[in-house]
């Protein structure tokens, strides 16, 4: 391990997780997860936001042509809906709880409960319980009511 | 030899739907094999969907796309009726992270087809087809198209276009409350 260190790549990386870390404590502070969302490049490609509201942190997917999955009718591909689930559950667990190492997925299931209408998807989710080495979170996806969610997903998450 | 002719019509046509539209497009998918009650898919490496910008690998949201688009492909080839296949729940293992800059290659199987559900299974490797990335485990519904036809879908379309027109007067007339 300590051989590991001394090469420049690990340093490299070891200087990145710093500018990690900085960015999700600086996200904290200033109420916005938004930061973190920002550091992950697949955010920016599905178009995923973040906010903070008073019940928690409200995460939303406008629509975009890239993301539709059945063109005839439309709908928001299924995949788009479980990545931005995934995602959303990820940046809870950095911006609530004391991590700040981007999570490992162990597993992740989804359902699906109605189809995605071609409009914007708001998320949120719950820590439902964080172990030493497991974090489990739950994500819910609605689009004009939050009584009636379009999915719902559990997500592990390992730390390290 | 009825089979063969109805996937070498079907295949293209699946193709077209899975690569050339929406987020099959955006995220490069290729649409390799599709047989009856299986598919199989590659997706080039994409910098734009980095989930981890210290490793470079691709996010999890896009392996989740790759084996649903895959086990829906493979669902449809095992309808016998006019229908359409919603995912009803998939679940997904991730056994060891992507590796970078590879293409990652998924396979799809239809393992029980009964009247209103199919179940399948799909994997996701880069190296090695016996050591996945992921593993995962898809239903889907089989709802019938009868109400999926083009006049049905147009009607509704006007429908809701004629909805979307008479509902600003109606707020407007809600307003004065």
């Amino acid at each position: 391990m300590t051989q590991e260190i001394s090469s420049p790549e690990n340093i490299d990386d070891r200087l990145r997780q710093g500018q990690i870390t900085e960015t999700v404590i600086t996200a904290r502070r200033a109420n916005d997860p938004q930061k973190i969302l920002d550091l992950i490049p697949y955010s920016s490609f599905i178009g995923a936001q973040a906010k903070v509201e008073s019940e928690g942190v409200l995460y939303w997917l406008e629509r975009r042509a890239s993301n539709i999955g059945n063109p005839t009718l439309p709908a928001i591909h299924g995949g788009v809906i479980g990545g931005f689930l995934e995602l959303s559950a990820a940046i809870e667990v950095l911006y609530v709880l004391d991590v700040s190492v981007i999570p490992k997925v162990v597993d992740f299931s989804l359902d699906y409960l109605r189809p995605g209408r071609y409009k914007t998807i708001y998320a949120n989710c719950t820590v439902l319980r964080q172990g030493k080495k497991l974090v489990n979170v739950s994500a819910t996806a609605w689009q004009d009511d939050p009584a009636m969610p379009i999915a719902t997903a559990r997500c592990h998450f390992l730390l390290p | 030899m009825e089979f063969n002719l109805k996937m070498a019509m079907f295949k293209p046509a699946l193709k077209f739907a899975m690569e050339r539209a929406g987020h099959g497009a955006a995220l490069g998918f290729k649409l390799t094999r599709v047989g009856q009650g299986q598919a199989e898919m590659t997706f080039p490496y994409k910098e734009e969907v980095i989930g981890n910008p210290l490793t470079g690998v691709v996010h999890g949201g896009v392996i989740v796309s790759l084996l649903d688009t895959c086990c829906g492909c493979a669902a449809i080839t095992v309808l016998d009726r006019r229908a359409i296949t919603p995912t009803m729940d998939l679940r997904l293992d991730y056994m060891h992270p992507a590796e970078p800059k590879k293409p990652i290659f998924v396979s799809a199987k239809v393992y029980r087809n009964t009247a209103n559900v199919i179940f399948c299974r799909g994997s996701a490797w880069q190296n090695d087809e016996d050591n996945p990335i992921a593993h995962c485990v898809a239903t889907f519904m089989k709802v019938d198209a009868e109400g999926m036809r083009f006049s049905d879908i147009l009607r509704r379309r006007v429908n809701r276009l004629f909805g979307a027109i008479s509902k600003p007067s109606k707020e407007v007339l809600e307003e004065p409350k």
